[in-house]
């Protein structure tokens, strides 16, 4: 994990790489001090509330701004000392999708054809693909702010990987998008992938997380855990996930935070999910429950999902 | 720099301006609304104009009417030239805006019963400051001559002083000729404030700045890319404002086109510098957008385009200085009405310069700043 790496120097032969990545704005520090590797050809989920210093950490990462300090290696190239040079091997989406509203759909493909100095074979090659993968074909000539979301994100995500980049950073890639575009979006990711590009996504979906080979947690602007799903989900062993249904979820939260042996309860659904040492079973927490005027309390373990790792990360945070 | 990013971002900036509704009006539409406007307006009550007095005379007669004139609210004497040569270049600088010249042998003249001539010579580049002054030395000397008159007992009929006055530079006195050299420069600021304010600002709301140097695109091929666009089309809006005034309202041109160029050129630095500072430091077009209107007004009121700097309180005076506006008039009007060369312009020419360099110096140092973080 993160600490292994504190001091050590960073991996050229890694996708990413950062040791001791700090920056601040004034007196705040957005990012404060983080280290990590991206191998190649992961997918790589970058977690944390917002204002967790996850866009801070990935405009430092594509060299649009420069770190206070720290070192950062991009594909094999110092991103301080030599902005330039992993851009044109780099591809960057933003949850703005920042296509030029007031450009065509061909118009832009032509800018960035441009900007990353295409070839005229290589740009008609990769612009029919784009326009394939977009679904755009026969509407080239449209504004793109006349698209719906779902186009105008694949074609911000074609135009973003028209130069055929060997990593592309996402941030925030599917907020506002609904359920089916987000779905097809992520297997259009997938087939990335599945070619070797190696994804750096941000994302506030927990069930998108889960589509990541690795994660890292961001708060405060630390990385407070990373690693797989799976480990990070293991990590919680210690204690155990209770799921409370009662007819007043509202007042059970209540009595629940200030329960002996309950280390944290919010509300999950429409029942309440109870973190609590790993020594309390169900059937203790259902027999207080009732005795304290719930008659008809419910208690089930649950396992935990990454929200309830997240949440119990974050409050280990606050009270640390 | 790649000439070839520089040329992709001029070529998606005019795209992008071809379908900017707010273009067409307020580069083209906008001026010609605002010649028609302007064109016909006559300005406002104007106050301690500076005067020259030449006295070739040096009798009680020439020092009483230089008395009266003193006296007045309308003219503040500032200059004591010993010969007319040496008004000329006064004029030009537009250190004086009227003059009065006392010939040898006027008391002489009025002791003899006769009439005497006196020249009260005006400044017409201002044509309303010049129209009004010219009324006020009139009025003067018929006073003086009142007094004269009551005072030896002669009758009604004696001629005394003849004011004969001598408007240089806009002889006519047409408004039209001072207002629309102006308006060049006043479209120039306002359709640039309200065009290059939203330019950087709307790429930031829509994340396409962002976008862009994150490719191999560097911020200085940016800022040409972004500006040139621009600066051609205030060169078409000059042409058209000039064109019209010179065609339809027979605005007359005494001067050099390359005072005009110098003049304007610099002007243009300094209204796209501090678009773009507006700009860089604005969150949100609206926010833009209301820092220019908050900023053209006063600039507008100040300046001396709508109302002579003459006529307005003393203390505003320094004030006017620190716009630019201000000086790009004085050439600009300068160069169209009186004719005047580098030589006569130099102050406000090396005023402009200077706000050229602060300002587009700043605002792309900013550029530097802002785009960093």
């Amino acid at each position: 994990m993160s600490e292994a790496l504190t001091g050590s120097p960073v991996n050229p032969d890694a996708a990413v790489s950062v040791r001791g990545l700090r920056k601040v704005f004034g007196k705040f520090a957005a990012v404060d001090g983080i280290d990590f590797d991206v191998r190649r050809g992961e997918v790589f989920g970058f977690l944390g509330p917002n204002g967790s210093g996850k866009t801070t950490t990935i405009r430092m990462l594509t060299s649009s701004i420069t770190p206070t300090s720290g070192t950062i290696s991009v594909l094999g190239e110092d991103a301080v000392k030599h902005p330039d040079r992993a851009k044109l091997r780099l591809g960057y989406m933003s949850q703005k999708f920042s296509l030029f509203e007031d450009l065509t759909v061909d118009e832009n493909l032509r800018f960035y054809g441009g900007v990353y100095d295409l070839t005229a074979e290589q740009f008609a090659e990769r612009r029919a693909y784009v326009l394939r993968m977009a679904g755009l074909e026969g509407r080239e000539s449209e504004l793109t702010r006349n698209l719906s979301v779902g186009w105008r994100q694949r074609l911000a995500l074609g135009t973003a990987t028209l130069h055929s980049p060997e990593i592309v950073f996402l941030d925030e890639p599917t907020s506002g998008v609904d359920p089916t575009a987000r779905r097809r979006f992520w297997d259009l990711l997938y087939d990335l992938a599945s070619n070797g590009v190696t994804l750096f996504v941000t994302t506030h979906y927990m069930d998108e997380a889960a589509n990541c080979s690795r994660l890292a947690f961001m708060y405060r602007g630390r990385i407070i855990a990373d690693g797989p799903p799976r480990e990070i989900r293991e990590s919680l062993l210690t204690e155990r996930i209770l799921d409370v249904s009662t007819g007043d979820a509202d007042r059970s939260l209540t009595w629940l935070e200030s329960a002996d042996g309950v280390h944290e309860a919010y509300l999950s659904g429409a029942s309440v999910h109870a973190v609590v040492e790993a020594g309390l079973s169900p059937e203790t927490l259902t027999a207080r429950l009732v005795a304290a005027g719930f008659a008809d309390a419910r208690v089930v373990p649950v396992d935990p999902t990454l929200e309830d790792v997240f949440v119990n990360l974050v409050s280990q945070q606050r009270g640390a | 720099m790649s000439l070839k990013r520089i040329r992709l971002v001029m070529w998606k900036e005019f795209l992008q301006l071809r379908r900017d509704p707010l273009l067409l009006r307020a580069m083209f539409l906008m001026p010609i609304l605002q010649l028609v406007f302007f064109g016909y307006v006559v300005a406002a009550d104007v106050k301690n104009i500076s005067i020259a007095v030449i006295d070739l005379d040096h009798s009680v007669a020439s020092r009483q009417l230089e008395a009266e004139f003193a006296s007045s609210d309308y003219f503040v004497i500032t200059q004591h030239p010993a010969t007319e040569a040496e008004l000329q270049p006064l004029m030009d600088k537009g250190a004086v805006k009227a003059a009065l010249v006392i010939p040898d042998g006027t008391s002489a003249a009025l002791t003899r019963g006769e009439a005497a001539p006196i020249g009260v010579v005006v400044d017409g580049s201002e044509s309303s400051s010049a129209s009004i002054a010219s009324g006020y030395a009139a009025q003067i000397v018929g006073e003086f001559n009142q007094r004269q008159i009551a005072a030896s007992g002669m009758t009604i009929a004696a001629p005394g002083i003849d004011a004969r006055i001598r408007v240089v530079f806009n002889p006519t006195l047409e408004s039209i000729n001072s207002m629309i050299p102006g308006l060049i420069a006043a479209l120039l600021m306002i359709s640039f404030g309200a065009l290059m304010s939203q330019a950087v600002v709307k790429e930031r709301e829509s994340g396409t700045l962002e976008q862009m140097f994150v490719t191999p695109i560097k911020r200085n091929e940016y800022l040409i890319g972004k500006l040139t666009p621009y600066v051609v089309l205030a060169i078409a809006q000059v042409a058209v404002v000039a064109i019209i005034g010179m065609l339809w309202f027979k605005v007359p041109f005494y001067g050099s086109w390359w005072v005009v160029a110098v003049g304007l050129g610099l002007f243009l630095l300094t209204s796209v510098g501090l678009g773009l500072l507006i700009s860089l430091v604005s969150h949100t077009r609206q926010q833009a957008q209301q820092t220019v209107m908050f900023l053209m007004i006063p600039q507008m009121v100040l300046s001396g385009f709508i109302f002579p700097v003459e006529s307005m309180p003393a203390w505003i005076a320094p004030i006017a200085n620190v716009i630019p506006l201000t000086h790009a008039l004085v050439v600009l009007r300068g160069a169209f009405v009186k004719g005047s060369g580098f030589a006569a312009l130099a102050t406000p020419l090396w005023i402009l310069a200077a706000f050229a360099v602060v300002i587009f110096g700043a605002a792309v140092v900013q550029m530097q700043r802002r785009l960093a973080e």
